[in-house]
């Protein structure tokens, strides 16, 4: 059983076996990428890319080698044009800062969506305040779906960016993205996809997608937390100047003039997160194991499944119900507050995220001040979610 | 389930399905305006002080159960206390909630005592304490309150 390959299920809480429904907030660790972790501390501990010695190479292999395996997983023409950050918050930093700024003069546009997490909103809003460059939005519907009808008019001479969510973390919609790069490129406006929600549950092929750039967290993909991925377009990161300073980024220092590294040591200051990269590797090669198709398949079944059982609790209210969606199902109960709802399930061992989800606009657009969320992942259960909803119409029994 | 029990006591549920003192009023002389930042609550606090004494006090927002009976349970107890109190019950009320504190009973807070079982739920204590936060802060003449120290 694939299940049986996460320790991390394998707990009680208060008493109760852990029912583990918050994969959106943090997902659950195969033992594959706990050895991973383990051996490098234990049997390779080095730091990479310096030393001539033998376990400094093993390490650097390791270290390189995941690199490789996360380009097999996105389909990147090559290794080198991914990244190694701490996760998609610092990839989308990342590119605001270095690429995006230069491109900004007052009154310049970049264009986000209504339902980005605020990790895709803030630093784009850092940037406008520093460059008069003004942040617009594209609007959704009642389903929580783009209204992709107002792209042509939203994209203007003016815009230099596009930054949207590949599937929202509170409403679980995945976002046609390929449909809106091409209607992005189609004016020259280059895209930043950010896909921290995407690994865990869909197959990304970031060539098909054509996208500019590409942002990945490891947590959320089975990964240790900690680490993420950058992918961006050769010509852009060559381009690019670099974010920050330090040892790896450099070829040569001297107090006149300092000489950059290529991509993406560029990128790559100080020593990364060693065993993170190892281990987000091992997740790489895990989910390519397993199969996406796999996956995918189990999601969808989860999903409906979830919905079905859910939509029977009286007082119950979806939030997001796109046609096209990955097995998260954002809820409000007439009577119940979230957080209420969050600890009464809690103490019957389940794990559910409650609040806005750090999706404070979106919540307000369906006029909520938050939701409770349950989300799945493969190694979920039909008895689990049975489970779930049990306890749901008892809290609701206790407080109405 | 005793635990949850401790929290969610008849009478919370009860003051959190038929909250008094809710609403703005008409007429106030302090208001102040709590909030959390981690669970997106917010909690609107009203006095009305004449001669020093809170004439009356009433509460507005959207929030939890935890919340919502813990600012019914104040504005009930805070009515007719003079401001000087109002501060002291404040102290009172954050030690009752302080889990590093041996005080689990303050008989001087009456029936606001129900609350306490929070304690035992270190990531609600905030739900119970911002309405106070944003009573003590609006009589010390401020706009906001946060629960962060």
């Amino acid at each position: 059983m694939l299940r049986d390959q996460f320790p991390g299920l394998n707990v009680t809480v208060h008493g109760k076996p852990l029912v583990y429904l918050d994969n959106a907030a943090t997902a659950c660790r195969p033992q594959r990428v706990l050895d991973a972790v383990q051996e490098y501390y234990t049997r390779f501990n080095a730091n990479i890319h310096r030393g001539v010695h033998t376990l400094s190479e093993i390490a650097t292999e390791r270290f390189e080698g995941a690199r490789e395996s996360m380009a097999r997983l996105i389909n990147a023409p090559s290794a080198r044009q991914l990244v190694f950050t701490r996760g998609s918050t610092e990839s989308i930093n990342l590119v605001a800062n270095t690429f995006a700024r230069e491109r900004l003069s007052a009154g310049d546009e970049i264009l986000i969506s209504y339902m980005e997490h605020h990790s895709n909103i803030v630093p784009w809003q850092l940037l406008c305040q520093q460059t008069g460059a003004v942040l617009k939005v594209i609007p959704m519907n009642e389903r929580g779906e783009l209204r992709l009808e107002t792209l042509d008019e939203l994209i203007t001479e003016r815009t230099k960016m596009l930054a949207v969510v590949h599937v929202s973390n509170s409403l679980g919609t995945i976002n046609p993205v390929k449909e809106i790069i091409a209607k992005a490129h189609a004016r020259e406006v280059p895209v930043l996809v950010d896909g921290a929600q995407a690994l865990p549950h869909m197959a990304v092929d970031v060539q098909d997608l054509d996208c500019d750039f590409y942002t990945i967290s490891g947590h959320k993909m089975y990964g240790p937390t900690g680490i993420g991925i950058l992918y961006g377009k050769m010509e852009h990161l060559e381009a690019m100047p670099p974010w920050q300073g330090g040892g790896e980024m450099i070829a040569k220092v001297t107090f006149e003039r300092t000489v950059f590294n290529h991509v993406p040591a560029k990128f790559e200051a100080g020593t990364p997160n060693i065993a993170g990269g190892i281990g987000l590797g091992a997740a790489a090669e895990f989910i390519m194991d397993v199969g996406m198709d796999k996956i995918q398949a189990r999601d969808a079944e989860l999903l409906a499944y979830a919905t079905e059982k859910m939509q029977a609790i009286d007082g119950l209210r979806l939030i997001g119900t796109a046609a096209c969606k990955t097995a998260v199902n954002s809820f409000v109960i007439d009577g119940v507050h979230p957080h209420d709802l969050g600890t009464v399930l809690d103490h019957y061992g389940i794990a559910i995220r409650t609040g806005h989800h750090c999706t404070m606009p979106a919540l307000q657009f369906f006029k909520v001040p938050g939701t409770a969320r349950a989300s799945f992942a493969f190694y979920n259960t039909h008895e689990e979610i049975d489970y779930f909803v049990d306890c749901v119409q008892k809290a609701r029994e206790m407080f109405t | 389930m005793s635990q949850l029990g401790d929290l969610y006591k008849q009478v919370v549920l009860e003051h959190n399905r038929h909250p008094r003192h809710y609403g703005a009023p008409a007429h106030y002389t302090h208001k102040a305006e709590g909030l959390n930042a981690i669970c997106g609550d917010q909690v609107l606090v009203f006095l009305n002080v004449v001669d020093d004494t809170i004439a009356s006090i009433h509460f507005d927002g959207e929030s939890c159960a935890i919340s919502t009976a813990s600012a019914s349970l104040m504005c009930e107890f805070l009515t007719g206390k003079s401001v000087s109190e109002a501060h002291r019950h404040f102290q009172q009320f954050c030690r009752l909630m302080d889990k590093n504190t041996p005080v689990e009973h303050v008989p001087e807070l009456g029936q606001v005592n129900a609350i306490a079982g929070v304690r035992k739920f270190p990531t609600r204590i905030k739900s119970a304490t911002l309405c106070w936060h944003a009573m003590n802060a609006a009589l010390d003449g401020k706009e906001f309150a946060t629960t962060e120290k």
